[in-house]
């Protein structure tokens, strides 16, 4: 029928593209992995190569694994068919970077027996991907991006002691920004501290985000909020002509105009989360693995912005000094 | 690609074929750019994941259908009742479904990992529900189409002004239009958050594109010719291009290159009909200069041969 | 006896309060009694489109009321009006819808007045009404009630309009130069057609038409429009002893100035 040959010819059609975009294939590794991300982003980038790196130099290299590599491009709708593939591949392990990408793989290699592990999940109990941090209970496991709140309000009070409301500047609608600011709401609660919050949906409007809150607030909090980190350069300008200085969540953040932070490496997340990808394809169990969270951070001070700022910050130690751009 | 990459890939070309239906309404048969749809899906996935936290997973996909039915209604009061502009108006729905998303959300993201669902007692026979539903759907927008006010509301689409001619409110048409477009999206993100077994507040983000691109492969491959037809069409539409991600993916293909070649391969299932005429007309237009090349060579003997004859009476 | 259309003071201006301000209609004063087939001429711009559009509600009037069959209908919205009003328009294609088939335009045509609701579709019975009316056309199309719109003539598509404005008798059948864009041969055929269905179910009409001796002919009174007022009103003997020419020597008398509208004047 006319309207069968219509259809097979556009599935030849798109076979063909394939084929021409394809490079070549021939892998029969010991083992094969499954990494998806759910768009480019600078930070999942990183810990992807990152990954990949130390995968080699631990003597997982590309003779020994193959890893399958797709990228949904920011569409949430592509994961499904993603996940779905490397479950029909039976690859050995997904590694799924960031939340939607690990519950999607995590539904779809549900009664398939193949491991997830993720990464840059900021928390991992309430995605439900495990049953708690210690036990997670299931085929599934990862790392966790989670930043030590507690340690950026320690240095804040170390830095600028006078600092006792908060200003918080995040997107509603990652669900990384939600966990850390619920996080650091319960620590100013505990700790006399104050806070007046601004949400932004697009970045955008992070500028008038941050301005709304100018004259009300001591210094600014964000967290590892891709939107917000977007527009950090323009949020900088804004806090530091207000004589305010921002803590945010990610050391990327400090180079580009935020004040301090002790933050996360994403190389060393990226490691990490190689460490236990070789764990669990040598036959570990997911299930007794415990979610790795990172305990050394890297604290970085951004001179120029203390500089700015006029706050004194000779008498820091063991924190990393950016003095301003290697062009 | 494996078995399980092509099961997967017509269980979601299913659902969001409901979602390309519900397009469907608005942009072939009512004429309207409605971009509501991407807020109403998500409006339909959050219901549904809150309902199934609740303990009662099927109770999500009315409480969808009622919830986009509802973003459709506010889009189509703007555009009858305070003449704002089609487009402009779905936007302004959209961009205020986000926020209410949230609310119903409770978060950015919420899982439903583990959590029963509707097809939590189906196990692998579940591609036999969404089928079910699916069809169910169908079948029933094209009943719909058939009743009188389906008939106003086709009419509405084709020439408004001959429908007021003919006595009916098309303010009514337009909405009952939109609600019915936005419920189907609303019921497609039902289904889809219990199938993913969780629910994003960015899920919605581009739905548009992919019920078009769905609707009008299902074009290029029927025509346009009844509505029953047209409606299987977005069906077979939605699946193919489902079928065509899921094969762009299972190859080796350099992931960057994803959306490039998703938008090759539907350009040209899109522009098939009209290369297949004008390659036809090519065909035709050189097989006119070969005939009037020879067609020459004969005339002018022929020609000849009438000067020798003489006159004809 | 009663009119069937009562206008009264009915007045309408377009662009209020700027320099393009332009009184479309002016203290109007009109009333049919049933049945009569009422003829509109006049020049551009002389209000006969807008005297139509103002009862058909298209826009509210700025004064006067509008009565149809002893109701007030002047603040009814037009789909409310449709319902005991029938129209055409100059163009042939604007009446029907093109990819919906004859039998569902004639069907929503049918509806009207009736409740809209769930019921489903064509039934035979109205399949086997739908192909008695056509046929009544005499265009043969009562084979083809399954064919999509699109696919007939202008003229075929004004006959299946006309067709539609009548399938339920119109307290008013408003027809406004419907003929105007069709070939002459075609032109004539429908406003015979026209004519015998007004006939058969007597209904009250107001046709506008640019063709003055057509004017004169056709039905049983002729009014005269100028710049938004009602110049001529003939009918009875007056207007069976009227001919073009007479008739453009009134309009200089009364309005002092010629007519210059070529399309009646060659017509």
């Amino acid at each position: 029928m006319m309207i069968l040959k219509r259809i097979l010819s556009v599935l030849v059609c798109t076979a063909t593209v394939c084929a021409l975009f394809t490079g070549c294939g021939g892998k029969s590794a010991e083992f094969t992995i499954g990494l998806s991300q759910i768009s480019d982003h600078p930070s999942l980038n990183t810990i992807r190569e990152s990954f990949t790196a130390e995968m080699e130099r631990l003597g997982y290299g590309p003779d020994r694994v193959s890893i399958n590599y797709k990228n949904a491009q920011g569409d949430q709708s592509n994961l499904n068919s993603i996940s779905q593939t490397f479950v029909g591949d039976q690859v050995d392990l997904i590694v799924a970077i960031a939340t939607p990408t690990a519950q999607s793989a995590a539904a779809a290699a549900e009664n398939s027996g193949i491991p997830v592990l993720f990464s840059a999940v900021t928390d991992p109990v309430a995605a439900k991907l495990v049953q708690d941090g210690q036990n997670p209970g299931g085929t599934i496991t990862g790392t966790s991006d989670a930043i030590p709140v507690e340690s950026i309000f320690g240095l804040a009070a170390q830095l600028t002691p006078n600092a006792k409301t908060f200003g918080f500047v995040y997107n509603l609608g990652e669900a990384n920004s939600v966990s850390v600011i619920n996080d650091a709401k319960a620590y100013c609660d505990q700790n006399g501290l104050t806070y007046k919050e601004s949400t932004v949906t697009n970045s955008s409007e992070v500028q008038q985000a941050a301005q709304s809150l100018v004259g009300s607030v001591d210094a600014f909090f964000t967290p590892i909020d891709n939107t917000v980190a977007e527009a950090m350069p323009v949020f900088a300008e804004v806090a530091i002509n207000a004589g305010l200085p921002i803590y945010p969540g990610a050391d990327s953040m400090v180079i580009d105009g935020g004040f301090a932070t002790v933050g996360i490496d994403y190389t060393v997340l990226g490691q990490k989360t190689a460490e236990m990808a070789i764990a669990i394809l040598e036959g570990g169990d997911p299930a007794t693995m415990p979610v790795v969270t990172l305990d050394n951070f890297r604290g970085i001070i951004n001179k120029e912005t203390a500089d700015a700022l006029n706050i004194d910050i000779s008498g820091v130690t063991d924190m990393e000094v950016y003095t301003g751009g290697e062009e | 690609m494996t078995f399980v990459a092509f099961q997967g890939a017509v269980e979601l070309g299913f659902i969001y074929a409901l979602l390309a239906l519900g397009s469907f309404v608005s942009y072939r048969v009512l004429n309207i750019a409605d971009m509501t749809v991407d807020g109403s899906f998500t409006t339909g996935a959050a219901l549904s994941a809150v309902c199934a936290i609740a303990g009662l997973p099927a109770l999500g996909l009315p409480a969808a259908i009622v919830g986009g039915a509802a973003a459709g209604a506010v889009t189509a009061l703007m555009q009858t009742k305070l003449k704002v502009q089609p487009i402009l108006a779905g936007i302004i729905t959209m961009t205020a479904l986000y926020s209410i998303n949230l609310k119903i959300l409770g978060t950015a993201n919420l899982s439903l990992f583990q959590i029963d669902n509707i097809f939590t007692h189906f196990g692998a026979a579940r591609v036999a529900l969404i089928v079910l539903i699916v069809l169910a759907s169908a079948a029933a927008l094209g009943l719909f189409f058939h009743t009188r006010t389906g008939l106003s509301v086709r009419a509405t689409g084709d020439n408004e002004e001959m429908v007021r001619t003919s006595s009916i409110n098309t303010d009514f048409t337009k909405t009952v239009g939109l609600c019915i477009s936005n419920a189907l999206a609303g019921l497609s993100g039902a289904l889809l958050a219990q199938y993913q077994s969780f629910a994003n507040i960015n899920m919605g983000t581009g739905m548009v594109i992919i019920a078009l691109a769905s609707l009008i492969i299902g074009e290029a491959i029927f025509g346009r010719r009844c509505v029953p037809l047209s409606i299987l069409a977005v069906l077979v539409g939605s699946i193919i291009y489902r079928i065509i991600m899921a094969l762009v993916l299972s190859s080796d293909t350099d992931p960057s290159d994803l959306k490039l070649i998703s938008a090759i391969i539907v350009a040209a299932a899109v522009s098939y009909p009209a290369l297949r005429e004008k390659w036809d007309y090519w065909g035709r237009r050189r097989g006119a200069k070969r005939d009037a090349q020879s067609g020459n060579n004969s005339n002018r003997e022929q020609g000849d041969q009438e000067k020798r004859g003489g006159e004809h009476s | 006896m009663a009119s069937i259309l009562r206008l009264e003071h009915v007045s309408k201006s377009f662009h209020r309060g700027t320099a393009n301000e332009r009184a479309a209609l002016q203290d109007i004063q009109l009333h049919l009694p049933p049945g009569e087939f009422l003829t509109v001429i006049g020049g551009n711009g002389a209000g006969k489109s807008t005297l139509l559009n103002a009862v058909s509600g298209i826009f509210p009037v700025d004064q006067g009321s509008i009565r149809l069959g002893g109701e007030d209908i002047t603040f009814l919205k037009e789909y409310r009006r449709s319902r005991h009003i029938g129209r055409l328009f100059q163009d042939p294609l604007k009446g029907t819808a093109p990819n919906m088939t004859i039998a569902e335009n004639l069907l929503l045509a049918y509806l009207r007045g009736t409740g809209r609701g769930f019921s489903l579709g064509l039934s035979k019975r109205d399949e086997a009404f739908f192909k008695e009316q056509l046929a009544q056309l005499g265009l043969g199309l009562e084979d083809r009630l399954k064919s999509k719109m699109g696919l007939l003539s202008g003229g075929q598509r004004q006959a299946v309009t006309l067709l539609m404005a009548t399938i339920v008798t119109p307290r008013l059948l408003m027809l406004d130069e419907h003929t105007a864009a069709l070939d002459p041969a075609t032109g004539e055929k429908v406003l015979q057609l026209t004519q015998e269905l007004i006939k058969k179910s007597r209904i009250t009409t107001i046709m506008v038409t640019h063709n003055i001796s057509s004017a004169l002919s056709v039905g049983t009174r002729t009014i005269m429009m100028d710049e938004g007022r009602i110049i001529l009103d003939l009918s009875g003997r007056e207007r069976e002893e009227m001919t073009v020419e007479k008739l453009l020597e009134l309009f200089r008398e009364k309005r002092s100035k010629q007519l210059d509208n070529d399309r009646m004047l060659l017509n």
